[in-house]
């Protein structure tokens, strides 16, 4: 007699799936950590230009972004625009006063960053105006974005 | 009493609900890092510096322009973007080890203890008579800083770079934004690398780790903008 049961019925197991929650989750919390959530709706175009000098910000809360590129919508024009959170800014006179309402509690113009997200595209004179309007209310600390690599 | 048994949770649809979120955070998720080149722009000044005109030597200014082609004229001659590195390198180390050795770039000259002293005690005085002049007072941080090196290090004195070696950036109002970064990015290439040298040759902590809002590292950041000045005036476009 044989050891080995023979021509006894041979039903696949079912698929332990009780770990498959935690394997959802594990993944769940790597995506939760690494996201980043848009911070605003883009109105221009922004093709940031590569620097191999880069930095990556650390401490975000603590900066304010302005963006300038072309306008995406076309009834805009084509000339470079100021993007300030979600609206396009008429010209580069506002933007001192949006960033001195962006201050916080205990801070003042001079403490928060500015960064700037500009096209490659645009030409500097929008991007030397809105610079001076920064200089006026003495925020000027600045960052010019950019990527690290292509 | 009889002992009520607690009745299980059935956590089937947990695996469902995680679903849910992760595909959430799936479709929310933007990987890009913020990265960007840090600059600090001028202070506006109350009163402008009224002093006699100051005389520049031209050797101490680096002139970089970009028109509104995108052309490079360095010191009024056209270069390309890849001959920038070198040119600045050498602005900042030509003169450092061989006294005129390019007498178009700035000199070095020697610091030590006793020209801090003297400096000092000439800022202080003037400090006396002005007591609210923010120029005064920062020559007069400036020279602390010079002093606390020169005793930090072993043979008491460095060689420092012109003080009024400068570079100077011209744009147009059509120099791209492309460019104008291209030729930040060097000029910082340029500092770091040389802050980096600076830190190893005296036993720093490493540049990149140095942060600004730590007070231990505030006076290695100090000691090495005095080493490794970096001078950047841009002139503005006329609105």
């Amino acid at each position: 007699m044989s050891k080995f049961k023979k021509g006894g019925k041979k039903g696949i197991p079912g698929v332990n799936t009780s770990a498959l929650p935690d394997i959802i989750f594990m993944l769940l919390f790597f995506f939760m950590v690494a996201t980043t959530m848009k911070e605003v709706e883009l109105q221009v175009t922004l093709e940031k230009p590569v620097a191999n000098q880069a930095i990556p910000i650390e401490d975000k809360d603590n900066v304010d972004f302005i963006y300038i590129g072309f306008p995406i919508d076309a009834e805009e024009g084509t000339e470079p625009r100021i993007q300030l959170d979600d609206r396009l800014a008429p010209d580069y006179t506002v933007v001192s006063l949006w960033k001195e309402q962006k201050a916080r509690e205990g801070k003042t113009p001079f403490d928060i960053v500015t960064s700037l997200k500009v096209d490659e595209n645009v030409g500097m004179r929008i991007v030397s105006n809105v610079k001076e309007e920064l200089r006026d209310i003495d925020a000027i600390k600045i960052n010019y974005s950019a990527d690290q690599t292509k | 009493m009889a002992r009520r048994e607690v009745g299980e949770i059935n956590a089937g649809s947990m695996a469902d609900i995680a679903f849910l979120l992760l595909i959430f955070f799936l479709v929310t998720t933007t990987m890009e890092v913020d990265a960007g080149i840090g600059r600090q722009l001028p202070l506006k000044l109350d009163q402008p510096i009224n002093d006699e005109q100051i005389d520049i030597n031209e050797r101490n200014v680096l002139e970089i322009m970009a028109n509104s082609n995108d052309d490079l004229l360095v010191e009024g001659k056209f270069i390309e973007i890849d001959e920038l590195y070198d040119i600045v390198m050498d602005f900042y180390t030509v003169n450092k080890v061989a006294k005129d050795q390019d007498v178009n770039m700035p000199n070095y000259s020697k610091v030590d203890v006793s020209t801090c002293a003297t400096e000092i005690s000439k800022y202080k005085e003037a400090l006396v008579k002005d007591p609210e002049n923010k120029v005064l007072k920062s020559e007069l941080g400036k020279w602390e800083t010079k002093m606390v090196l020169c005793q930090s290090l072993d043979e008491k004195s460095y060689m420092e770079m012109n003080k009024q070696a400068v570079i100077q950036l011209k744009n147009q109002a059509g120099t791209s934004y492309g460019l104008y970064i291209e030729i930040q990015n060097i000029l910082k290439q340029v500092v770091n690398e040389l802050r980096v040298k600076a830190c190893e040759d005296l036993d720093f902590p490493d540049y990149f780790e140095l942060r600004e809002d730590r007070e231990e590292d505030q006076e290695y950041i100090a000691k090495l903008r005095v080493l490794v000045p970096e001078r950047i005036i841009e002139a503005k476009i006329n609105r």
